[in-house]
């Protein structure tokens, strides 16, 4: 399988000399195309740090990523947009749909941005939402949608344009556990059938449980990894709680 | 931290993001000490008597004026303000739900009012007598006068005024705005803002019927404006069709705003969905507001380049109407204060010996005339707007004598003939006094019948005269006027020489001359010198040129600061729809076009329109202004291209650089 992204030796300090905080302090991992990372780790410990430095807002103080072979951190502005939109989706935790756009306009912003040719957009719009389940709210606006179809919207946009990676910081985050399973089992769907490779930073144990593969991170460092094989998702989140509690301190607060 | 930390504090952030709000205040508070403070300026001048109870007029009528400018301005910092309140409604939810009192977040409003104002008056004040110092040197080439040395202006009562009256408006502004939070909702303030507005757009179909509405009602106006009807609507008719249309134009426009997102091929293309939508999210304020800026800047196109033309036209008039150096008019008051008496014709500069005063000591050449009365000869003219004829009988022999002192071409009229002289020259009299002499006018006077004839109409001057002549005169042969009445006597003087010595002792030997004539009437004399006909015209020049730039800055100011605020106060939720965007993959180029397009179309469709209108606004202007002689508007739309291009399109450039300035900081904030 080939490698679709791959960290080596991520570092972020925030402040000067007197005062620093090592956000990352030497994170390498990899992503492998198809496959659904998943990234836990206390509050505090990196976590949007690293996914915001995977997805191009942020920039290393040191350390190299690759995302289908190409150096990000040697982008610059202009290319770093462009990579953006072509190789890239984005999930947030609060949606960030555009609330003057309706669903279907929501998800074509993702097209038109990328400059696709306006006779196919309709169609790719109505597929990706017929894949989430969201046919139906397509014309509505964000306002007048429950969280969890907001958050298939926003899915929807993200993989409406095929893009190499997905990133998704704490999705769930803000739904209630029905919408939450809901969504995780439609990203597991599309890794399974449409290929999709997913890279989603939680803090819940229950989401982590749909990954194939965690990484742990405590203060800016790799803590441990567990792969899921072919446990169930019950052995496996079993698991998860178990690493959490290590992770120590107030392991239940893992925001 | 107390509540004046926190709103010094607020004013400073407030001074990054609305650089426009503080460029309003400053231009409002900075036009009204410059013009207030012309009274002032004649310190430095060297005026002659006319020319300093102009300016005394002039500061006059800019002080009445000034009342309704300020309330212009007052209404615009309270919009200003609102948005600035509006914008910042969540943050003041958040001190309200952090436990602060009402109260205290009503004082931080207060204090961020008053430190705003403080500041902007302070600057306003600083630029208004820098500019005035400039003003002066405008005043004096407008006046004709020199200035003799440099000298520093400050009109200490002006500036008096200024802080009264904007101290004023920041009260207003209080009132209204510390009461808007006072009543809201907690609820309504957390969550401010985050909601498209209803859409009232009409449908597609509806629409175009608006639409074809829009048109009719601009085209009638139009029509109306510079058509035949002229005459007959009137103005509050036109200009209510011509709002009507306006408004109903913007509101179709919306219309098909909508249509337009139904043409996927132009929709789904690079940003213009966003764009759309973010015109449409908004189109309920946008309709009216732009309604409101097109009027204004209609007015403002308006009184800038006719307000001007139309005082050179006036001052060109007047010039034309001096005839002679200068002319001694003598009538007799009736009892109950009616002028141009009839009495017994007498012959002026024989009185004037009899009196001992010597013409021939002021006037290298003199000629008095008698103007006999015409009452009952032929039927009263009147003119398109109703304006009635002065009727007279004048003899050839007086009428040659005034046209050898202008050293124009002799009259000769037939025994039986007689001539009509008008002054005006327009096209609309004309057409009159044509038909007239086409049906021959036969009147009869001395015992026989005296005809006349399209060649005989002439359109000379007779007399010097500050105001539009409508003397119609009927010159006859010499000996049909024996017997008559007279209704004036005027004297046609020219100077051996230009100078102001001459004109000293004509004014000297004449002013309060009187004669009684054989039947017991009292003639009063008036004199009209070419030099004051000429300092009144350059004074008026200045007069509407003062009150026309006025006008026409501050409604300019008023219009682009509507759309500045009004595009500056969906910053906070641009800020975050464009790095949502920026974060998607647009890159600066596609961002900036569409923050570009945007502002450009709020901007630029106000301006079209209030162009279209203007051109009928003008040429009505420039209809009424050939009466009287014409106007050139080239020299002044060039004058008013150059305000709108400087006032209009600066605003338009602020706004666009603080949006993407605001738009970039957000999105930049995460990189470092
Ligand atoms: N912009 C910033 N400036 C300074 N420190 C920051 C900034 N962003 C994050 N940090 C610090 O970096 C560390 C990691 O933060 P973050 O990645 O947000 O953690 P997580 O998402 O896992 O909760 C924290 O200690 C945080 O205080
Ligand atoms: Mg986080």
């Amino acid at each position: 399988m080939a490698t679709i992204l791959q960290a080596k030796n991520m570092e972020k300090y925030y402040g000067n000399k007197n005062n620093l905080t090592k956000a990352l302090d030497g994170i390498s991992f990899s992503v492998e195309a198809g496959e659904f990372l998943g990234v836990m780790g206390a509050s505090g410990s990196g976590k949007t740090t690293l996914l915001n430095c995977v997805s191009t807002i942020d920039s290393l103080t040191a350390g190299q990523i690759l995302i289908d072979d190409r150096d990000i951190t040697t982008m610059n502005q202009k290319m770093l947009a462009r990579f953006r939109r072509e190789k890239l989706g984005f999930i947030f935790q609060d949606f960030n749909l555009l609330d003057t756009l309706t669903a279907f306009e929501n998800i074509a912003l993702a097209l038109t941005i990328l400059k696709k040719p306006t006779k196919t957009i309709e169609s790719r719009v109505s597929e990706v939402a017929a894949v989430l389940g969201i046919t139906d709210v397509l014309d509505k606006y964000p306002y007048q949608m429950s969280g969890g179809q907001r958050q298939r919207v926003a899915s929807a946009r993200a993989i409406v344009t095929q893009p190499a990676l997905i990133l998704a910081d704490e999705p769930t985050g803000a739904l209630d556990s029905k919408s939450a399973r809901a969504l995780l089992e439609s990203f597991q769907n599309l890794v399974r059938t449409r290929g999709a490779t997913i890279l989603m930073v939680t803090h819940d144990a229950f989401s982590a449980s749909y990954c194939h593969r965690i990484i742990f991170i405590r203060d800016g460092r790799l803590f441990q990894e567990l792969v899921r094989g072919s446990e169930s998702r019950r052995e496996f989140f079993d698991k998860i709680i178990e690493v959490v509690s290590l992770l120590g301190g107030d392991g239940n607060d893992l925001r | 931290m107390t509540s004046a930390e926190l709103a010094l504090r607020n004013v400073r952030k407030s001074f990054r993001d609305y650089a426009v709000y503080f460029m309003t205040l400053t231009f409002g508070i900075c036009i009204f000490y410059v013009f207030n403070s012309i009274g002032s300026q004649q310190a430095v001048m060297d005026l002659s008597s006319s020319q300093a109870s102009t300016m005394k007029m002039l500061d006059r009528l800019i002080g009445d004026f000034s009342l309704f400018i300020s309330v212009i301005l007052c209404f615009l910092i309270i919009y200003a303000n609102g948005f600035l309140v509006k914008r910042r409604k969540k943050e003041f939810g958040l001190y309200l739900t952090l436990g602060m009192e009402r109260r205290q977040v009503s004082r931080i409003l207060v204090l961020e009012t008053v430190f705003m104002g403080l500041i902007s008056l302070a600057a306003g004040l600083l630029l208004g007598i820098a500019l005035s110092q400039g003003m002066s040197l405008v005043t004096a080439a407008l006046l004709g006068v020199k200035i003799d040395a440099f000298r520093f202006v400050f009109a200490f009562g002006t500036v008096a005024k200024t802080i009264v009256y904007f101290s004023a408006a920041f009260a207003l502004t209080l009132f209204f705005n510390v009461l808007k939070v006072g009543r809201q909702q907690l609820i309504d303030l957390i969550y401010a803002g985050r909601r498209n507005e209803t859409n009232r757009a009409p449908r597609p179909f509806l629409a175009a019927l608006i639409f074809t509405l829009a048109v009719f009602c601009l085209a009638a106006s139009y029509f109306m404006l510079l058509g035949d009807l002229l005459g007959g609507a009137s103005l509050n008719i036109i200009i209510a069709l011509g709002a009507a249309g306006t408004f109903l134009f913007f509101f179709a426009l919306s219309g098909f705003l909508m249509q337009a997102a139904r043409r996927k091929s132009l929709y789904l293309k690079n940003l213009n969905m966003f764009v759309l939508r973010q015109l449409s999210s908004k189109i309920n304020t946008a309709y009216v507001s732009m309604t409101i800026v097109c009027l204004m800047l209609f007015i403002s196109i308006c009184t800038l380049s006719s307000g001007l033309g139309i005082a050179r036209a006036v001052a060109a008039e007047l010039r034309f109407s001096a005839p002679y150096d200068a002319t001694l008019v003598m009538s007799a008051t009736g009892e109950s204060g009616e002028d141009y008496v009839n009495h017994a014709p007498v012959d002026i500069l024989a009185a004037a010996r009899d009196k001992g005063v010597d013409v021939s000591s002021f006037a290298g050449v003199s000629k008095a005339a008698v103007f006999y009365d015409a009452e009952g000869l032929v039927p009263p003219f009147t003119g398109r707007n109703g304006e009635k004829t002065l009727l007279y009988l004048l003899s050839l022999s007086d009428y040659n004598a005034a046209l050898a002192m202008q050293g124009l071409p002799l009259l000769s009229l037939g025994a039986n003939e007689y001539a009509v002289n008008f002054g005006a020259t327009n096209a609309d009299w004309s057409k009159i006094l044509t038909q007239y002499a086409d049906t021959g006018g036969s009147l009869t006077l001395g015992g026989r019948e005296l005809r006349t004839n399209a060649a005989l109409l002439r359109h000379h001057v007779l007399e010097v005269r500050t105001h539009l002549n409508l003397d119609m005169i009927l010159v006859v042969p010499d000996d049909t006027v024996s017997g008559r009445q007279a209704k004036k006597e005027v004297l046609f003087i020219n100077y051996p020489q230009s100078g102001l010595e001459y004109e000293q002792l004509c004014l000297g030997a004449l002013s309060g001359f009187t004669v009684t004539t054989a039947d017991g009437a009292e003639l009063s004399g008036s004199v009209e010198t070419r030099i004051q006909v000429n300092d009144y015209a350059a004074n008026s020049t200045a007069t509407i040129a003062y009150l026309a730039i006025y006008m026409g800055v501050v409604f300019l100011v008023a219009s682009a600061t509507v759309l500045a605020i009004g595009q500056l106060s969906e910053a906070s939720d641009n800020c975050h729809r464009y790095s949502l965007l920026h974060k998607l993959g647009a890159d600066d180029k596609m961002l900036n076009g569409a923050l570009f397009t945007q502002i450009l179309i709020y901007f630029g469709a106000p301006l079209l329109l209030a162009l279209v209108h203007s051109v009928a606004g003008i040429s009505a202007a420039g209809k009424i202004m050939t009466r009287i002689g014409g106007m050139n508007i080239l020299g002044t739309s060039i004058l008013a291209a150059l305000f709108i291009i400087l006032i209009y399109g600066g605003y338009f450039l602020a706004t666009y650089w603080s949006g993407r300035n605001m738009i970039k900081t957000a999105y930049d904030s995460r990189r470092r």
